[in-house]
């Protein structure tokens, strides 16, 4: 697992510098960017951070960065450094990083406070058994000498302490297992370990690098402290155990090196940027202290400068802090100042005439020392053959701090190349004071416009090879060329293309496109020979790759590549090709994505179409006859009063005469219940009425009718 | 009179989001056994905190990185997911401890994999596992490098988004490059295709705060997205699947430095850079092929595209991973539709039964989701089916501006079982769907008309049939 977040750490890092593959050796030092970022993530809200630790970070940051917003949060951060220091129950890390706050702030604190915190941290110091114990009381010791008047504070026993953080180093060293069997046996600690890492205390068996960073920061404080010279042995020492925690620094493939912890998973886990800064700061303050060469090589120095540069612009306050603090380390430290050679643009026009332009800094961003650059080698990508041009020097402007070349060299073309320049000291004692990391290797991108000539489109035919139609076509301005052809001839497609020094030039992107009416595209990268680029598209050859589709197709050119300015996209025009029937098992054309719209768009509406209502004759006429069914009724009234119709006959006694009247009644009656049906009753309450009105007819008609035949008889047999 | 119908709201209320709640099963099948009481005792401030359908935002996402320096380097995406008020936890993707859900819970809303290179997740988290997370309503964002692993295009693919298979090959776009002056192969490409959508890009365009329209009537375009990565193209089959952002159409997907010997395999707009997924259980998804996309570095570069001579201070990156990143989330876009009623015209109450060629008024309320209340959706595009079999009526629904949709309509002269159906779906909107089913019955025997006056002619012969009769009967009976 260790490996893999190895590989990958190599992978998001170099995902992180600019541009990962090419730019590789191209480090900006800190900008104005740096200080835009740490305005905007050391936001303290209501005016006071959390901890002195955070305090002390943001204060430190703006220190480098040379922003001034001291007043801001002097006042508060004040008040609680002196909580702090006077108060007799603050922890050991937090008397630490208020005496780092009053470093910068200088808050005035009274020298009896410090007396009386220098007494409890040398007490401290005195039985201390873990390093971070060390790590703060020594570092709160250094800083309290740094803050006071009192020239008497030192560590009555600095050798004494030093040995017993470095005791046993060469015991480690010679026999792991006795050094581990003395451990036991003996109080005193042995942290260091036989490859320059260090542990935290003795009972922690995982040894750690960014604890071998903090033992040398305490290390360089107990120096610093000691009122007696310290045994040149012990100091020798740790600069052994150094120079092996450098054999295990990592690095990138761009020249960056830092240092990782190897133990993943280990209680206190670091990143690898907290790392390397623990160890840059113990470094620079162990090489500050102590007189003598390390003898580190100038290389690693850069690489660690290049690995911070590398990192960009951190998202996170802390991540800021190491940067930047780390930076300012490297800037002031006695092993080898880093000078970062940098170039605000890489890709120049070889129409535009752009000037070659070189910047020399500081990792911080300040001017570097009188020096020379020169411009050893300029070689193209991809090939290693010799360098068109002869070593030369880069002309400084004073004013703006820039070395430039102002034309570039005539022989070089547009094209990929990879620069190598040389900074040279003009100060000989410079040379041991700072890092230029040698030849650095640049990669530049030389633009410029590319000529586009003579292009032309024509349609063959297949068997003679003679034009039929053929065009020329305007590659800067628009066109709308118009063909037709069927599948026995060919598209011949040509154009030129030549660099501004009248050189072939090979475009990496140089493609022909069709595309048919259904969105189906057909590409072809188009080969060149020399300066001429053409295409022939034998289109019989093609059937079954245009899966048989005829009609128009849309002709598109595209020809692009890095370092070409005029880099197009054009519509030609179009082809009418008529291409045979598809057989049976001709293949398909893939399906195209439906339109977005088509999905989520809103459906048209639907009403529904209701049954229209049957014919009816127009009411006049229904009315009309209506009227002619009156008529026969009519004609019946007429005719009984021509005929003389008389009543005689109606039975003249009363009892006869009540029944006729009933019987006629319930006629009356029968029919005006028809007539109610129609209106408004059911069938069920005529029939139900309908029963009753028959019986009582019944009844009344069988006495009338039955008075009515006795008479007759009576008259028939009178 | 049938009692009056009350329409429940909560059954129609679309939650498809709604987690199932395997408790209430498993109570059933160990009656009640204190065990089970007790998990649910403890569950119930983990179901507390996840998304409900009252609220639908995520609100705990799980963060995968390769390594986590990527957390300082992308801090702005993240600090700003967090004042939205997200709880982020970031995790190695190969932590031997990952888990999505324990005890059938799911632990996160949302699952963000920052890591592209991972070939083999940690823990109990595998292709399926992110697979059944989506599955369940939970969303997803996924990021891919030139480094992406075939874990990673295989999610993707699962996704209905293809990755270019040749893993060397970035996106080139030699017309609308990024001007950088230490840039100069040409993968650092402005893009400024954007889909045309308010729900997933938010309103505020990205250089203006407030839309203008200028004088030919299209909206003033947005700063160009910085994008370094790799090109996808989406499955023609999926076509929940949604190009948010294309690449010019003189963009290629190709290894900048070898020489292109055979067509690349995607080419111009088809190439997607940024895609987004609504699947149809509501889980969303965004795939990119630029984990740069989201990084502090992108964000505060400032851009311009080649051949433009516009300049932009900042560029649109961190508007655009915002606004989309409020959509995948749920903040944004997120419908509920409520009360659906209806009612023959100028009654109140809903009838159990409609006759053919009634009138009838529908409605039903709509509201979205704006992060922290439900407001009225107004939009002219809401539309209701009479459906049996097929749509008979399909009418778009008015409104009143507070989320109350209304119109209404004569029920057709087909009897039947019908339904009201409201199918919703807008490009970047949660799909509504809800139906309700009513029966359409003929006309009754006494619900014809009666007095039809083509028969009168039939009724004037028959009444003055029964008068002559009547007046028959006397003459036949007493005449002399």
């Amino acid at each position: 697992m260790a490996r893999n977040r190895g590989r990958f750490l190599v992978l998001i890092a170099a995902a992180l510098i600019f541009s990962s593959a090419l730019a590789s050796s191209i480090f900006q030092p800190i900008s104005d960017s740096h200080r835009s970022a740490a305005l905007e993530l050391f936001n303290p809200l209501g005016g006071s951070f959390s901890s002195v630790e955070k305090t002390y970070e943001e204060l430190r940051t703006f220190e480098v960065l040379g922003i001034d917003k001291r007043s801001d949060i002097s006042t508060a951060a004040c008040q609680s450094v002196s909580e702090i220091l006077g108060s007799s129950s603050s922890t050991l890390k937090d008397l630490f990083y208020a005496l780092k706050v009053n470093g910068i702030l200088q808050c005035g604190i009274k020298e009896d406070v410090f007396e009386g915190v220098a007494s409890r941290l040398q007490a401290i110091v005195g039985g201390a058994s873990a390093l971070l114990d060390f790590y703060y009381s020594v570092g709160g010791l250094v800083l309290i000498k740094g803050q006071t008047s009192k020239d008497d504070l030192y560590l009555a026993d600095a050798e004494g302490v030093f040995r017993s953080i470095k005791l046993w180093t060469t015991l480690a060293w010679n026999s792991p297992t006795l050094s581990r069997a003395l451990l036991g046996l003996v109080a005193d600690v042995a942290l260091s370990q036989s490859d320059g890492r260090w542990r935290y205390n003795s009972n922690n068996p995982e040894s750690s690098t960014f604890a071998a960073g903090l033992a040398l920061e305490a290390l360089a404080g107990i120096v610093s402290l000691s009122s007696s010279e310290i045994n040149q042995s012990l100091i020798s020492t740790t600069k052994n155990d150094i120079l092996k925690l450098f054999d295990g620094i990592e690095k990138y493939d761009d020249g960056a090196f830092y240092f990782d912890e190897k133990l993943v998973g280990a209680r206190e886990h670091q990143g690898a940027l907290s790392t390397t800064s623990s160890v840059v700061r113990g470094l620079t303050a162990f090489a500050a202290v102590t007189s003598g060469s390390l003898n580190l090589p100038s290389g690693k120095i850069l690489g660690l400068a290049k690995f911070f540069l590398g990192i960009g612009i951190p998202g996170d306050a802390k991540d800021l802090f190491n940067q930047v603090d780390s930076l300012a380390f490297l800037e002031s430290n006695t092993v080898s100042i880093p000078l970062i050679l940098s170039l605000p643009a890489t890709v120049l026009s070889l129409t535009k005439k752009d000037a070659l332009k070189v910047k020399v800094n500081t990792v911080l961003g300040s001017n570097a020392p009188p020096l020379t650059v020169n411009l050893l080698q300029v070689l193209r990508s991809g090939s290693k053959d010799t360098s068109l041009i002869e070593s030369q020097e880069l002309k400084f402007d004073p004013e703006n701090a820039v070395y430039t070349l102002d034309a570039l060299p005539k022989s070089v073309d547009v094209g990929k190349y990879t620069f190598v320049f040389e900074m040279v000291l003009h100060d000989s004692d410079h040379k041991n004071l700072y890092a230029t990391g040698g030849q650095i290797r640049i990669p530049i991108f030389v633009t410029g416009v590319i000529e586009v000539d003579s292009a032309e489109i024509a349609v063959l035919d297949s068997d003679l090879g003679s034009i039929e139609t053929k065009k020329k076509i305007d590659l800067a301005g628009e066109n709308t060329v118009s063909l037709s052809a069927n599948h026995l001839q060919k598209l011949r497609l040509s154009f030129q293309l030549s660099t501004p020094l009248g050189h072939a030039f090979k475009p990496h992107q140089a493609i022909l496109k069709l595309t048919h009416e259904t969105k189906v595209e057909h590409m072809f990268v188009m080969g060149s020979s020399g300066k001429q680029f053409e295409i022939i598209l034998d289109f019989l050859g093609q059937v079954e790759k245009f899966f048989y589709l005829s009609g128009r197709y849309n002709v598109q050119l595209a020809v692009g590549d890095a370092v070409m300015e005029n880099s197009f996209l054009k519509a030609i025009g179009h082809v009418d090709l008529d291409l045979p029937a598809p057989p049976e098992k001709a293949p398909q054309p893939p399906a195209q994505p439906l339109d977005p719209n088509l999905i989520y768009g809103p459906k048209a509406e639907i009403a529904h179409i209701f049954r229209a209502p049957e014919k009816l004759p127009p009411k006049k006429l229904s009315l009309t006859f209506l009227g002619l069914t009156l008529l026969p009724f009519l004609g019946f009234l007429v005719g009984l009063l021509r005929l003389g119709v008389n009543l005689k006959n109606f039975p003249s006694s009363s009892v006869p005469a009540v029944f006729a009247t009933l019987f006629h009644l319930g006629i009356a009656a029968v029919l005006s219940l028809y007539m109610l049906f129609w209106l408004k009753l059911d069938l069920f309450t005529t029939l139900k009425a309908l029963g009753f009105l028959g019986a009582f007819l019944m009844f009344v008609g069988h006495r009338i009718l039955s008075h009515l035949a006795s008479s007759s008889s009576k008259l028939k047999s009178a | 009179m049938s009692p009056p119908h009350r329409v429940n709201p909560q059954p129609l209320s679309l939650s498809p989001r709604q987690p199932k709640d395997p408790t209430t099963t498993k109570m059933a099948r160990i009656n009640f056994s204190v065990l089970t009481i007790l998990s649910v005792i403890l569950l119930l401030p983990v179901l507390s905190l996840s998304f409900s359908p009252d609220s639908p935002s995520d609100r705990r996402l799980l963060v995968l990185f390769d390594d986590l320096s990527l957390k300082s380097s992308h801090s702005i995406f993240f600090n700003s997911l967090k004042s939205r008020g997200f709880d982020l936890d970031f995790k190695l993707a190969d932590d031997p401890k990952l888990a999505l859900q324990r005890y059938g819970q799911y632990l996160y809303d949302g699952l963000i994999l920052f890591s592209p290179s991972i070939e083999r997740f940690g823990g109990a988290l595998d292709l399926a596992a992110v697979l059944d997370f989506v599955d369940s309503g939970h969303d997803l964002i996924i990021a891919a490098d030139s480094s992406a692993s075939d874990l990673i295009k295989s999610v993707a693919t699962e996704c209905g988004v293809d990755f270019d298979e040749d893993p060397s090959a970035l996106v080139i776009d030699h017309r609308s490059y990024a001007v950088v002056g230490t840039e100069g192969d040409h993968t650092l490409i402005a893009a400024d295709d954007f889909i045309e959508s308010d729900v997933l890009l938010g309103e505020n365009k990205i250089e203006l705060k407030v839309r203008v329209l200028n004088v030919y009537g299209f909206w003033i375009k947005q700063a160009p997205v910085l994008y370094k990565g790799i090109a996808h193209s989406l499955n023609a089959a999926n076509n929940l699947v949604l190009k948010v952002l294309s690449a010019s159409p003189a963009a290629y997907s190709a290894n900048p430095s070898s020489k292109l010997s055979s067509p690349p395999s995607l080419t111009g707009s088809s190439i997607s850079l940024v895609s987004v997924v609504q699947a149809r259980n509501n889980a969303r998804i965004m795939i990119t092929g630029s984990l740069d996309l989201f990084s502090n570095r992108f964000f505060r570069s400032s851009i311009q595209k080649a051949g433009s001579p516009k300049k932009y201070d900042k560029s649109g990156n961190e508007q655009f991973v915002a606004e989309l990143s409020k959509w995948v989330f749920h903040e944004r876009g997120h419908l509920k539709a409520v009360n659906l009623r209806h009612n023959k015209a100028g009654e109140t109450d809903e009838p159990a039964m409609y006759r053919i060629k009634d009138d009838l008024d529908f409605s039903v309320e709509i509201y979205e989701w704006s992060g922290k209340s439900w407001e009225p959706y107004v939009a002219n595009d809401v539309q209701v089916q009479f459906y049996m079999m097929s749509p008979y009526v399909l009418k778009t629904l008015s409104n009143d501006k507070k989320g109350l949709y209304h119109t209404s309509f004569k029920v057709p002269d087909v009897y039947g079982v019908f339904q009201f159906k409201v199918e919703y779906n807008r490009l970047g909107y949660t799909s509504l769907l809800l139906s309700k089913q009513i029966p359409v019955r003929p006309f009754k025997h006494n619900e014809y008309e009666r007095f039809i006056t083509a028969a009168f002619p039939y009724y004037g012969a028959s009444f003055t049939m029964m008068a002559g009769f009547f007046i028959f009967s006397f003459v036949y009976l007493y005449h002399k």
